[in-house]
């Protein structure tokens, strides 16, 4: 069975976001990216897949500039078999991914296609869902455990009201959540291995697929600066407030 | 075209380091520092989880069960590890020397590939209570007798004393030739008859592992205990310790820097007196300012020194350079850093006192600063600078 990894080179999460000074997005310049932290646990159940010997291929996909080739390295280190770079320097939204996810399911044919439940920089949270509508797939989104069994996956979710364990027929799409399990670090072999491993370089226009954005950012801002909080003096006072001056109920 | 560029997998094995030292090995610290031990099933477990991942012993070469890195590499991984205490990097990544690849024939399994493979810790013995700075000054002797090696003489302030499984001892085999042919290295393992560790010798910082006065009285050793050349010992201890002061004093002095530098420039951006953040006062800017620069300059220099190791190039003289400035500079940053939190950078609940205390022997032992400082001069007034 082979698994189909989606990882995206975002900025590190530990770095403070700064608007650029024209709002037309925020500064990349000289800041950390990393793998998106949804994405590491997506390659991490993967590899376990393999490890546990139900997956015998994992296929590790980017779409980004050149230094989406680091991203996918990293994933090779902590133990996927290949990648596909997907090169392109323009902005790629979740439809145009999930155009490009589908291109690449068609020439590799996974059983299992794995997401992050969103990246961190743009907070989407659409590709794996519009990915599994492009193919008329099954989908199980914000997986904490994912349960693969004969032509189906079990797969429990992270719901607002608790946990929702789906059974899907595969193939299917898995959006992964925090929990799911914890990724490893990748080891020094492993590091050392990843510098064999091959990765396949292709373009939008080799797939067929038109990237360009539907969408527009018109202005992109800080959010307001939070105020100090105040205290109140009884559970009326705080009523009234809410009321009067908040206006919430 | 000069390329200052990490490579792409190095940045892997520095991001794996420094995850690992962040989430597994910092937040053991205030133990190690309130109890002055490590807690030893901790320390098993942990080592096991650096071996499983290839991080012990990273600057062996591969074909002896070694992480294979060269001297660049183990440099930009030993910044890392610089962000925690040397008592946790030894006991979870190792304290293996170069010097052991000079074992042969049977020396190969019984010291140096059990090392690699951490099962059994070596401590390196030069100094003396009457010779420090003057190493070639020592007195431990051994004589040849009646087919053994005896050696009789006194060591302190060793790292791992107290602990080691066997101990490298320098000692004269020849009281004319010293330097020259004179000093031979010795392989003692611990409970050697005539070998006693005599005290544990406490000392301002570096808690957590042990420094000990070690005394040698007819102790016999085999001839094939020797360790390289007879003769040879000082030159071959001189030859490899390079790469180690480079690695040890040279990037972890960067690395603990930076750390320092890191909770500095935080504070001074949080910490409100008279209205603003103590980060706009130029007194507390100028700390941040010339720390910044000097971490920048010791950095490079230290990389530009492992590149010289790497070249094959005598690079004694860019490690001495290093190794003044990199440990000096790691003072003033320590210090600044307590000065920047005020009386929390006095206090034990956070991390600077200690920094502060282990920062200040790394300009006294490798060589203290005066000495390398006269290495340097020297040579400048033989040769010029050679950059
Ligand atoms: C925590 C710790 C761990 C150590 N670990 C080890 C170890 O594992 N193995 C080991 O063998 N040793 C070890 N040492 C010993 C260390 O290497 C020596 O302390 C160091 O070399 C200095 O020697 P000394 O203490 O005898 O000082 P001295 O040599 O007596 O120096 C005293 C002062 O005189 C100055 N001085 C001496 N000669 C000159 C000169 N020619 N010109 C100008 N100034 C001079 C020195 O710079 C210094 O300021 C350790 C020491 C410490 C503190």
């Amino acid at each position: 069975m082979k698994v189909l990894v989606a990882v995206k080179r975002v900025v590190d999460y530990n770095v403070k976001i700064r608007v650029k000074a024209d709002k037309t997005g925020v500064e990349t310049a000289n800041v950390k990216f990393s793998m998106n932290p949804f994405d590491e646990i997506a390659v991490e159940q993967a590899v376990r897949l393999k490890e546990a010997g139900t997956a015998t291929e994992v296929v590790v996909v980017s779409i980004g500039p050149a230094q989406a080739q680091e991203t996918i390295r990293t994933a090779l280190a902590m133990g996927a078999d290949r990648g596909i770079h997907v090169q392109t320097d323009a902005e790629v939204q979740p439809l145009a991914v999930a155009k490009l996810l589908k291109a690449i399911v068609a020439n590799e044919n996974p059983t299992l296609v794995i997401v992050g439940k969103q990246a961190i920089d743009d907070d989407c949270s659409q590709t794996g869902q519009m990915l599994a509508a492009l193919l008329g797939w099954s989908q199980g989104t914000f997986a904490s455990k994912v349960d693969l069994k004969d032509g189906t996956v079990a797969v429990t979710r992270e719901v607002d009201g608790g946990l929702e364990t789906v059974d899907l027929k595969l193939p299917a799409i898995v959006t992964t959540d925090l929990r799911l399990n914890e990724p490893r670090y990748a080891s020094l072999p492993n590091i050392m291995k990843a510098k064999k491993k091959p990765i396949d370089a292709t373009t939008a226009e080799a797939l067929g697929v038109d990237i360009a954005s539907r969408l527009i950012t018109l202005k992109v801002e800080e959010p307001a600066k939070r105020q100090g909080g105040k205290k109140v003096g009884s559970i009326a006072e705080l009523v009234d407030k809410l009321k009067n001056e908040a206006r919430v109920i | 075209m000069i390329d200052f560029a990490i490579p792409e997998l190095d940045r892997l094995l520095i991001e794996t380091v420094r995850k690992f030292i962040t989430n597994e090995v910092q937040p053991l610290e205030p133990e190690v520092e309130e109890r002055g031990e490590l807690p030893e099933a901790k320390m098993r477990a942990l080592r096991q989880q650096a071996q499983a991942l290839g991080l012990f012993a990273m600057n062996m070469p591969a074909e002896v069960g070694g992480g294979g890195l060269s001297t660049v590499e183990t440099c930009l991984v030993e910044e890392e590890l610089g962000k925690t205490s040397d008592a946790l990097i030894r006991r979870i990544f190792g304290q293996v020397y170069p010097m052991l690849m000079a074992c042969r024939d049977a020396q190969i399994e019984r010291y140096l590939l059990p090392t690699v493979r951490g099962d059994r810790i070596c401590a390196i013995a030069i100094t003396e209570p009457d010779a420090g700075s003057d190493a070639a000054a020592i007195r431990t002797a051994a004589t040849f007798d009646d087919g053994a090696w005896v050696l009789n003489g006194r060591k302190h302030f060793i790292s791992d004393g107290d602990v080691a499984d066997y101990v490298i001892v320098m000692a004269v085999t020849d009281r004319d030739k010293r330097t020259r042919g004179g000093i031979t290295l010795f392989l003692v393992d611990k409970g050697t008859p005539g070998f006693t560790v005599a005290r544990r010798q406490p000392m301002m910082g570096h808690r957590g592992y042990g420094h000990a006065e070690l005394v040698f009285e007819d102790c016999r050793v085999s001839p094939d205990c020797i360790l390289g050349e007879p003769g040879e010992g000082f030159r071959l201890m001189m030859q490899s310790v390079s790469a180690v002061r480079l690695a040890h004093i040279g990037a972890r002095s960067v690395g603990m820097a930076q750390r320092v530098l890191d909770l500095m420039r935080r504070h001074a951006n949080e910490r409100v007196q008279f209205g603003q953040p103590i980060g706009s006062f130029q007194f507390v800017q100028q700390m941040i300012a010339d720390s910044a620069i000097e971490i920048t300059a010791a950095r490079l220099m230290v990389l530009n020194a492992a590149w010289t190791i790497d070249q094959g190039q005598d690079a004694r003289d860019k490690v001495s350079i290093v190794k003044v400035f990199a440990s000096e500079m790691l003072g003033k940053v320590a210090d600044r850093g307590v000065q920047v939190f005020g009386g929390s950078g006095y206090s034990k609940d956070l991390p600077l006192e200690r920094i502060y205390r282990d920062a200040r022997v790394t300009r006294i032992y490798d060589g203290t600063s005066e000495i390398h400082r006269m290495l340097i001069a020297r040579s400048v007034l033989r040769d010029g600078l050679r950059l």
